[in-house]
């Protein structure tokens, strides 16, 4: 019998999101809410958005998940969560976790203002992005968190503009903790999401989480994508303490944005014949400003 | 609570889980891979098996027996193996390869403190196996032998066993006692031991045949080979074999204050860096230069260190004798010009460049062969025994190995021909072939997921200072440091085996890596894997690979 | 105690009474005093509640929601456009059979934006599930809501309670406000059926596909039917604990002999009952039906009451645009459509957006059904505003 692996030590493994769920192979948001619900433990309720997760993780009667398990729309996974927090309180109940989960379109767009309530409102709740850049469930259309240049089936040309920021949204409503993630550093991810549900108080996590059906990538390239997306600087990963950014994850060797680019089928039609074009500077110098402005 | 309404709201710990691997269409699997220095290993070590005990358990002991499942000899080899292994170690395209060799030393060293012992597989087979010759490829078959039961005896020509590792590596190199230990642990497996028995002079070659139900040749190199020079008959003119045998017998050998050593393998390394520790000036004179010259290169770094001076492009053309004693040597510079057969460049007189070297004792490392007094009937055109694939002689029974039959080669070369030697035997005696698992392909650094690797610096073994070196045949290298072999051994990549990193187990998405409950190894969930490949992509040494659906 | 009180204030001290634990609205005219009422409340430490000031009638929906689906009584309120932005979590509410109550303040929908009463904003979410009480007066608005949990948590329905935007909600009347014993002793404490909570997982509002959906929905209109049994028994029990005749499915008044019979719901039937005993005096046999409990609609109730009744008129303030009036729909689906071909039943939409319904108007309502039956008609429309070309 061999020992547990020491590389795991600290790492939450529990399977309270379990197999079963009809995400596609190598599915980056399965992946995340695992690892999220894991570092959460049993004493937890999660509210979930709807959207891909949902739908592939919920379906009456062998849902995925063994922790309590709450969805109703589309854009209210904060509102219904501040209502479970309003309610353990007015219960006398808990403490109890309580993460309210959505994916870019459930928070960037149209979950934006029942999340800016939830924050502003101060629930001990805590809120995660899970951030596949656009809405992959209804086949892969244009949000506010797809990047600039990728493809999508609303932005058939590519998209025009820039990514919103939501995490300094977030962090700008005066909240204690906001941090970003991605699925390949899982021992960061649940840190944070441990940490995060020490704090009392509204709390957002943006999760970085490829999609290999929408991005275009092979299933299997799902954490290489993130670390890509990490060391070309396109997606920083920090804390922000009440306030302050904070513990900012150097990037090793600088990666240019090609590499992270060239395997993903959104943006390949930013390669004629191989040639990058205008866009793809336009999204080093995204890149560039991610490294200046975090010190990457 | 009420039966829960339809559809409204599951108890979710009665959920039986949508089984999804029906999706599948590639599977992933675990391949056991060869490590590139198990590959490269002569001796056929686990390099890779002993190593990850170190790394994994800390395990010392678990190691030594690991190491020496194949070699007798760990702490020998740990000493005077030119690693060939760390040239092939997959690290050395990340940042430098792992330091296997001071490892292995570290290993066999333990073993010789906490006198671990060899354990048998066989207790006891009535076959008896006579093994001429007890240096590296005489022991390891005697010591596979008597491992599998056999009756084993080894005949020696010289005063004590070890072949070339007792007569021929200088002392400061390999201690004797470190030898004569590991030596001892292997008599303990009932081998039969007779010194100064020369076969074929002392005792008939068919004798043996007709006594034994198997021999092995194993007899080494041991004659000098001279170059066709003027004045080498004169006194105090050695071939380098038999330099250094005088030596590491004990003797007393007055080499006067100049040496010149003529050749650069080795031998020639070696007897330079003995003459130094004898307290003269030593000059090697080489033909080509530095970069043709065979002698690893380490060794040719350290005699530099030593100060031993180098003469390249010099030819010797006569020894210069006064009254029967060497005072010096002729020789003329060589320029080098097209390479000849042997690809080398092909060194050529510069006329009139000729000077003198002055010189009391002249070493000719030029060169050793098969001493073949008494046993004529191996002799063929080459100077080689010869031997098949299985390692038989032309003589129906007997086998040979070891230098005798590769030409000069490594003490780890040796031990891995009296390892296959032994098997052959074996297969021999019990009247077939066992069939044996061909290896796994070989895994190349571009197969791995160096990502989960860190760059660590290699662990770097301390000489004696020059100064202290110089005074006596103390060894080169002190003891090891056992803890920074451990830090050393976390170094391996573990190629093409599982190390227990848990990528597979953390980043499946759908939980389908699973630990088994018996093993408590890593095992794929076929229910529920949909066979995307993060885990074959994740998996850091190659151990998992995709593979279609059965 | 009976007491002189603004109806919004009444229905906040009821609710309040209620007890609720989560409590969740976002301002909307008409609603707005009875949130402030209940914040109030809360505030001076006289209910033990999570009031959650939210940033929209959406999130107050979701809120409640939230904290139903965690166990807790939960109450909202709202008006109009709030009722249709909560319209998709209202019908997410129903679904996940959470009793939540609500308060429909009732007002006109945009546009043009009228903040003034009629009932066409609960009218758009009559088919999300829920049970809809209508109020007649603050008295009964007041009571409605202490049944309306009872039954909301015996069934695991939803109940909107409804009382007219200004005429109830800022008319100052008196109400009979309950001691607060004599609630809970009505009122037991909220039982919930699923929640969750890490002691007992469970998945609620899980998706469903073909194979289960439709059963849902059977299951769910299946319980509404059958709710019509609980809002009746919670009715009687309320008139004997408090001594009133308050909600259940009808009320009639002179009905026996009448000989036109008026059918509406809401505030108006004070002005129906005033033009009643004014046409009584004249001779004239008039009767009112009253629609307490407009969903589940009580259908046999009012085929009993009017099955020998030929001449029907039905007073709306609300209009399914295109179609017309969505009572007269329903009450002339209560009659099978072999019976009796020549019951008149006529249609008539009054008081959208705040216009005043006179008792002139009625009367000129009664006379028109008495001479002919009308298929549809606006009462009070100023024709001289009206123009063939803005059509």
């Amino acid at each position: 019998m061999r020992e547990q692996s020491k590389y795991l030590e600290g790492v939450d493994k529990k399977d309270l999101f379990a197999s079963g769920h009809r995400a596609c192979g190598g599915c980056g948001q399965a992946l995340a809410a695992r690892l999220v619900a894991d570092a959460a433990g049993e004493n937890t309720i999660a509210c979930v958005a709807t959207g891909c997760l949902e739908v592939f993780s919920s379906p009456y009667p062998d849902p995925s998940w063994r922790i309590p398990f709450l969805h109703s729309l589309f854009e209210n996974a904060a509102a219904v969560a501040s209502g479970v927090d309003a309610a353990y309180k007015a219960l006398k109940k808990g403490p109890v976790n309580i993460i309210a989960q959505g994916g870019d379109g459930s928070t960037a767009d149209i979950g934006f203002q029942s999340i800016s309530g939830m924050l502003e409102r101060g629930h001990n709740v805590l809120y995660i992005c899970y951030d596949n850049e656009a809405y992959m469930n209804t086949g892969v259309q244009r949000s506010s968190f797809t990047p600039y240049g990728a493809r999508t089936t609303t932005t058939p040309t590519g998209n025009t503009t820039r990514k919103k920021n939501m995490p300094m949204l977030a962090a700008d409503h005066g909240i204690p903790y906001v941090a970003t993630a991605t699925v390949d550093d899982f021992r960061d991810l649940q840190v944070k999401i441990r940490k995060a549900l020490t704090i009392e108080g509204p709390k957002y996590v943006h999760i970085l989480a490829p999609c290999p059906l929408g991005w275009g990538h092979h299933g299997e390239l799902t954490v290489e994508i993130c670390r890509l997306a990490k060391d070309t600087g396109l997606f920083p990963v920090y804390e922000i303490i009440d306030g302050k950014v904070t513990n900012v994850r150097k990037i090793p060797v600088k990666v240019p944005v090609e590499e992270y680019l060239k395997p993903q089928g959104r943006f390949k039609h930013l390669f004629k014949k191989g040639v990058p074009s205008k866009e793809v500077d336009e999204i080093q110098e995204i890149a560039n400003q991610n490294i200046e402005r975090f010190n990457l | 609570m009420d039966k829960l309404p339809l559809g409204l709201a599951l108890d979710l710990r009665k959920v039986v889980p949508y089984e999804t691997g029906s999706w599948r269409t590639l599977m992933p699997v675990n391949i056991m891979q060869t490590p590139p220095c198990n590959h490269a290993c002569p001796a056929g070590n686990d390099i890779r098996g002993f190593l990850r005990v170190l790394a994994e358990k800390k395990d010392y002991e678990e190691a030594w027996h690991v190491l020496s499942r194949t070699n007798p000899l760990p702490a020998t080899c740990g000493r005077v193996c030119p690693h060939p292994c760390e040239d092939g170690c997959n690290r050395r395209d990340f940042d430098s390869p792992v330091a296997i060799n001071s490892a292995e030393r570290a290993v066999g060293d333990y073993g010789l403190e906490e006198n671990l012992e060899h354990k048998k597989l066989i207790a006891h087979r009535k076959e008896k196996v006579a093994v001429i010759g007890s240096g590296p490829a005489g022991l390891s078959c005697a010591f596979h032998l008597a491992k599998r039961g056999f009756q084993v005896k080894i005949f020696e020509a010289y005063g004590e066993p070890g072949g070339m590792m007792r007569y021929g590596i200088p002392s400061y190199r390999l201690p004797n006692y470190v030898l004569r230990q590991e030596l001892e642990n292997i008599w303990k497996l009932g081998i039969d031991l007779e010194c100064n028995i020369k076969v074929g002079v002392n005792i008939p070659m068919d004798q043996l045949i007709q006594a034994y139900d198997s021999i092995f040749v194993g007899i080494g190199a041991q004659t000098g080979l001279t170059i066709d020079i003027p004045g080498q008959d004169a006194g105090n003119v050695f071939s380098g074999v038999e330099f250094l045998r005088e030596v590491n017998s004990g003797k007393y050998v007055d080499v006067g204050k100049d040496v010149v050593v003529i050749g650069g393998g080795n031998t020639a390394m070696d007897c330079a860096r003995v003459a130094k520790r004898l307290g003269a000036n030593v000059s090697v004179v080489y033909r080509r230069t530095r970069v043709e010259m065979p002698a690893i290169t380490a060794e040719i770094d350290e005699a530099m260190e030593e100060r031993v001076m180098f003469r390249y492009h010099t030819n010797p053309v006569k020894i210069i004798q006064d009254d029967d004693k060497v005072v010096g040597i002729l020789s003329v510079q060589m320029e080098l010009k097209e390479p000849d057969a042997s690809g080398r460049a092909r060194p050529v007189p510069i006329p009139g460049s000729e000077s003198v070297i002055p010189a009391d004792t002249v070493i000719l490392a030029t060169g050793q062969a098969v001493d073949y007094d008494g046993i004529e009937v191996h002799k063929r055109d080459n100077k080689w025994i010869a031997a098949d694939e299985n390692l038989m002689t032309s003589i129906d029974r007997v086998f040979a190995g070891g230098d005798a039959v590769l030409g000069l080669e490594t003490v780890s070369a040796a031990i891995g021909q009296g390892t296959r030697a032994a098997s052959a035997i074996e297969d021999y005696i019990d009247g077939g072939v066992e069939s044996r698992l061909s290896s796994p392909p070989v895994i190349h650094s571009k197969d791995l997921n160096t990502y989960y690797y860190n760059k660590k610096r290699r662990f770097q073994k301390e000489a004696l200072p020059i100064h202290m070196r110089l005074k006596h045949f103390k060894e080169l290298y002190p003891a090891l440091d056992p803890e920074a072999i451990i830090d050393e051994s976390e170094r391996c990549f573990s190629c093409g085996l599982c190390y227990n990193c848990g990528n597979c187990y953390m980043y499946c998405p759908d939980n389908a890596v699973k630990i088994s409950p018996k093993t408590g190894l890593y095992e794929f969930d076929l229910d529920f894997c949909k066979g995307c490949g993060l885990c074959a992509k994740e998996c850091p040494c190659r151990y998992i690979q995709m593979t279609l659906e059965k | 105690m009976l007491k002189q009180i603004e109806g919004s204030h009444a229905v906040a001290h009821v609710v309040a009474q209620c007890r609720p634990h989560v409590i969740s609205a976002y301002p909307i005219t008409p609603q707005t005093h009875i949130v402030e009422e209940l914040a109030d409340i809360v505030g001076a430490g006289q209910l033990d509640a999570e009031f959650v000031n939210v940033e929209s009638e959406f999130s107050a929906a979701s809120v409640v929601l939230g904290a139903s689906a965690a166990g807790a009584r939960a109450y909202t309120a709202t008006s109009s456009q709030g009722l249709l932005l909560m319209s998709e979590v209202i019908y997410c509410i129903a679904g996940m059979r959470l009793p939540i109550v609500l308060t429909c303040a009732n007002r006109a929908i945009s546009a043009p934006l009228s903040i003034w009463n009629d009932q066409q904003d609960s009218m758009a979410v009559r088919d999300a599930g829920w049970i809809q009480l209508h109020a007649e007066d603050n008295q009964e608005a007041s009571d409605l809501h202490i049944q309306a949990f009872k039954i909301a948590e015996q069934t695991f329905l939803p109940v909107m309670v409804c009382m007219d935007g200004f005429i109830l909600t800022h008319a100052f009347e008196p109400v009979d406000i309950p001691e607060q014993k004599e609630v809970d002793d009505f009122l037991p404490a909220f039982k919930p059926r699923h929640i969750v909570d890490p002691r007992w997982p469970r998945g609620i509002g899980l998706f469903a596909d073909p194979r289960f959906y439709m059963e849902t929905r059977y299951i769910l209109h299946r319980a509404l039917e059958k709710s019509e049994d609980t809002i009746k028994e919670v009715s009687s029990e309320f008139a004997k604990a408090f001594g009133r005749e308050s909600g259940g499915f009808i009320k009639t008044y002179k009905l026996e002999e009448a000989e036109v019979v008026v059918i509406s719901m809401g505030s108006v039937v004070g002005t129906i009952k005033e033009l009643i005993d004014q046409l009584e005096e004249k001779g004239k046999k008039v009767g009112l039906l009253q629609i307490c409990s407009y969903r589940p609609f009580p259908r046999k109730e009012v085929y009993n009451a009017l099955k020998d009744k030929m001449n029907i008129v039905v007073l709306e303030k609300c209009i399914s645009l295109g179609r017309g009036g969505i009572l007269a729909s329903d009450i002339r689906w209560s009659f099978p459509r072999a019976e009796k071909k020549d019951r008149n039943i006529s249609s008539f939409v009054a008081g959208l957006g705040g216009r005043n319904i006179s008792i002139d108007d009625l009367r000129y309502m009664v006379e028109k059904v008495e001479k002919e039956p009308v298929e549809f008609e606006f009462l009070g429309l100023r024709e001289e505003l009206i123009a063939e070309k803005d059509m």
